[in-house]
């Protein structure tokens, strides 16, 4: 993929969390910081449908814009053909499996598995 | 060959000092952005914790709802409004937003880019990060 390409994806991640994060943030605002954290809001969050949506948007677009991130500063570091694949394919491998893992906890909840 | 002997390499390159409030920014940008992938991997460790059921949620909320806890998410919610605001004013940028006309290079060779809009920019992410971490730690003390 082009690195225009990949900066327009990093800067429109990067928008697109900022609106969904204020979201996120405002939730535990409301009510209360601390009661917002105990297990039956928690609990409750997860399994309103529309709330675990953005929560998985939210994971989604941080991931790509975080790993992508990493990687602009690695290849800014060091350059070379095997080192910037090895960081490319490193950091992709890192997203997917930081998706993978926050979305476990999202469906396994919101599908009432707990 | 001879090495330059004002050749400082990335220690020189490194040095937020020499090179005015963008090069902070610069470095600002990069920390706060390291910072914040470590505390989203972290948060995203943290919340499935809840799958372990009540108990675990518990145990593990007792670790963070300390005062140190505060403290740390207080830093993270400052490296937050910094790397958004800031990164709001790198992508103005990137599209030609306040760096100026292009015009013939006169000394003393100041940059058109590095401007008192762009200089403005650096300070009011500064400091709405600084008013956001108060805020954040008086709502998080006030309970």
């Amino acid at each position: 993929m082009k690195e225009s390409t990949i900066m327009k994806i990093h800067y429109g991640t990067a928008l697109a969390a900022v609106a969904l994060v204020a979201v996120h943030i405002l939730m535990r605002l409301m009510g209360g910081f601390a009661e917002s954290l105990e297990y039956e809001n928690v609990l409750a969050n997860y399994k309103f449908v529309p709330y675990a949506a953005m929560l998985e948007l939210i994971l989604i677009l941080l991931s790509v814009h975080g790993f992508n991130g990493l990687r602009v500063i690695l290849l800014e570091l060091k350059q070379g053909r095997i080192y910037e694949k090895s960081v490319s394919y490193g950091c992709l491998a890192a997203m997917i499996g930081l998706i993978a893992y926050g979305s476990r906890t999202i469906i396994m909840i919101n599908m009432g598995l707990v | 060959m001879p090495q330059d002997e004002h050749r400082e390499g990335i220690k020189g390159m490194a040095n937020p000092s020499r090179y005015g409030i963008e090069r902070v920014a610069y470095w600002l940008m990069r920390l706060s952005g390291l910072g914040l992938l470590a505390y989203f991997v972290a948060h995203i460790y943290e919340t499935s914790n809840i799958l372990r059921g009540q108990v675990g949620w518990d145990e593990f909320l007792e670790l963070t709802q300390t005062t140190e806890g505060h403290i740390f998410l207080g830093i993270v919610i400052a490296m937050c409004v910094f790397h958004t605001v800031n990164g709001i004013r790198v992508m103005l940028g990137h599209g030609g937003v306040g760096i100026g006309k292009p015009a013939r290079p006169d000394y003393p060779y100041e940059p058109a880019s590095q401007n008192y809009r762009h200089k403005i920019g650096i300070y009011s992410a500064i400091l709405l990060a600084a008013i956001a971490m108060m805020y954040g730690l008086a709502v998080m003390f006030g309970e």
